[in-house]
């Protein structure tokens, strides 16, 4: 078992539905992240699949297995949790262990795959120690041994990363991609961190309030979001929204109420092909390689990021050019995407 | 300086106060009744000696205890002692087994497995804590009649589980409240049922409140009288409380007889409180801070 498909997921506490009628179809051996704002279901989603939580209402699939009602530990699959969750009492190479006994696998076996284990993750030293003995760091690649000694099909992961420090968070995230090229397992990796879900993801399902916004691939997100939502949940700095002031895409109805987006990157000294804007800049923040923007137009104020070889000034009057086929237009009242 | 002093002072006039008793318990008896009763007190033993354990050791063949003049006389139930002890050792080692074994697979259900109606659960048997023994006592009397109990050491065994389990409930789920659910999750995850998350995460992580529970209920069953008043009537069954009250219920009393009985009866639970002490204050104070 490896592809998981999840068909009209419900998940409701009392009166608050935590996830709505979610479809999902996993594939296997790919890399699924779901992305979205604190509160929006992930966890649940992430938990229902595991069977932590009990599904309200809808199927879940293991390949064509129907798992709705199996208890965790008969599903087969391993979990890594955002508080790394280590057995206080047992030592590291007891916590890596300790899922291959409780499979009643033979002894010398089990030494052979917590020593591997351990060699994969630079944790041989470390093997006699307690997990309050331990940084963080440290704990998390015990966490992340204790998942795969079992060499399960399917890989749960709760923000894994988000209580380590930045460093140490960019070099975990590298350590996870080679382990998903290594193990062709199938990883649902859950994060509010958009970085984490661009650089990781073979495809991203986007979340708000229990209900997939999209999915799709990182590019596909961030190139052509679904709604007004996740195009600015994407992009740092956040894509500019303006009703007016940006010109409009030529795929878009006369007189239909849009807003149209920007990303503030897609700029350009004016030139051939390109529209042309023009506006006071307010504010310089030079940031090293680039430089960022803030430009009154008509219609408001926008954030542009530029090549630090424009040399702007604040109060300064200034043109630059803009791919009108880079523009995203969305409906005013729906906040949906409109398509080219 | 003054604050010192005054702290030091009070300090030992509360330890006087709690202690005092004990003290004079341990002192008296190791005297002779004519010592134990003369005017003014003799508080150290003037010639300390074990006559009377040896009279509760040997409480059979009494005549030297009485002819020698050691002591005086021996309680009508003298004889008794020694079997009631054994009562209520037995009592108590089963009513702390028992409570474990039900309190533990309680308090795992009621705090980990998200079932319809475990508030009301928990509640319901908190309840039952609310109304006083003296009350219970005849239903419970009808009960264990009914059940063929009565003057067994089942009966007491039953009863006070029904006492002591609620409460022992309540301090292992207020402790598993705090253990974190991501390590439940993490266990089930790996591999665990129900069973198995119990063992492995629960259970070592709860050890000072399993301790602290274990004394309770050991405790509770030891010194308790009302019910086993009630529910036994002779040496079968009777426990050690029950015996040493009938001692100053004779026409005449032997304090020190009486007092070396008391001596006998602090003896396992300071015992079990030595064993223990290094999980006791930790467990003690579970209920009050989570975590
Ligand atoms: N046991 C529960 N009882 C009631 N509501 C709950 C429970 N668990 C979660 N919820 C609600 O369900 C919704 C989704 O929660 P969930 O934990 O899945 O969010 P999340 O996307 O993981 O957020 P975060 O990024 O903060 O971890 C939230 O609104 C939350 O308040
Ligand atoms: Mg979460």
């Amino acid at each position: 078992m490896a592809a998981i498909t999840l068909q009209g997921v419900t998940k409701r506490y009392g009166s608050v539905t935590a996830v709505q009628a979610l479809d999902l179809a996993i594939h296997e051996g790919e890399f699924m992240v779901l992305l979205g704002p604190s509160g929006c279901g992930k966890t649940t989603t992430l938990n229902m699949i595991a069977g932590l939580e009990e599904i309200s209402d809808g199927t879940l699939l293991f390949d064509t297995t129907d798992v709705t009602r199996l208890p965790p530990h008969k599903r087969e699959v391993a979990m890594v949790f955002q508080s790394y969750a280590l057995y206080p009492n047992k030592t590291v190479a007891e916590n890596i262990a300790f899922p291959l006994k409780l499979r009643r696998v033979p002894k010398a076996e089990i030494e052979r795959a917590v020593a591997g284990v351990a060699e994969q993750l630079e944790l041989t030293p470390l093997l006699g120690r307690r997990p309050n003995q331990l940084s963080g760091g440290q704990r998390q690649r015990v966490a992340l041994g204790r998942a795969i000694v079992r060499q399960p099909s399917v890989f749960l992961m709760d923000e894994p990363l988000s209580n380590l420090d930045a460093t140490l968070r960019l070099s975990m995230r590298s350590l996870i991609k080679r382990l998903h090229h290594q193990l062709k397992a199938t990883f649902v990796y859950v994060t509010h961190d958009q970085a984490e879900a661009l650089t990781l993801a073979d495809r991203i399902a986007v979340m708000r309030g229990g209900v997939v916004q999209q999915l799709d691939t990182p590019e596909g997100i961030y190139e052509r979001p679904a709604n007004i939502f996740v195009a600015s949940f994407l992009g740092s700095p956040q894509i500019n929204l303006l009703r007016e002031g940006l010109p409009r895409p030529d795929w878009v109805a006369e007189g239909r109420d849009v807003i149209i987006g920007l990303r503030p990157e897609d700029v350009a000294r004016p030139g051939e092909g390109l529209a042309t804007l023009g506006g006071r800049v307010e504010l310089v923040s030079p940031l090293g390689s680039e430089t960022q923007l803030e430009v009154a137009l008509s219609g408001g104020s926008v954030t542009l990021r530029v090549p630090k070889d424009w040399r702007v000034r604040e109060g300064e009057a200034l043109e630059f050019g803009v791919d009108p086929a880079r523009l995203h237009a969305f409906d005013a009242a729906t906040e949906q995407r409109i398509a080219p | 300086m003054a604050r010192r002093l005054m702290l030091a002072l009070f300090s030992a006039l509360f330890v006087l106060y709690v202690a005092g008793p004990v003290l004079w318990l341990l002192s008296s008896s190791l005297q002779m009744e004519s010592e134990i009763t003369a005017v003014p007190p003799n508080w150290l033993p003037p010639h300390p000696g074990l006559h009377n354990f040896s009279a509760i050791f040997s409480a059979g063949d009494s005549a030297e205890y009485v002819n020698r003049g050691i002591a005086g006389f021996l309680p009508s139930g003298a004889a008794n002692l020694l079997p009631s002890l054994y009562n209520s050792l037995q009592v108590g080692l089963w009513v702390a087994a028992l409570n474990l074994v039900f309190s533990l697979t309680a308090a795992y259900a009621i705090a980990v497995i998200d079932f319809k109606g475990r508030r009301a659960t928990l509640y319901t048997v908190l309840a039952t804590r609310v109304i006083p023994d003296i009350a219970l006592v005849v239903p419970m009397f009808l009960v264990i009649r009914n059940l063929g109990l009565i003057n067994s050491l089942g009966a007491l065994v039953v009863t006070y589980l029904a006492v002591t389990v609620p409460f022992t409930i309540f301090i292992l789920i207020s402790y598993f409240e705090g253990i974190p659910r991501d390590l439940y999750r993490a266990s089930r995850i790996d591999g665990c049922g129900h069973w198995g998350a119990l063992r492995h995460v629960y259970l070592p992580l709860s050890l000072p409140a399993l301790v602290a529970a274990l004394m309770f209920a050991f405790l509770t069953s030891w010194n308790e009288f009302l019910f086993a008043l009630v529910l036994t009537q002779n040496v079968a069954a009777q426990t050690l409380p029950i015996i040493i009250a009938g001692f100053v219920m004779d026409f005449t009393t032997s304090f020190s007889f009486v007092n070396a009985a008391g001596v006998i009866a602090i003896l396992p639970p300071v015992l079990l409180a030595v064993i223990f002490q290094r999980y006791i204050v930790s467990g003690l104070t579970a209920g009050a801070v989570k975590g």
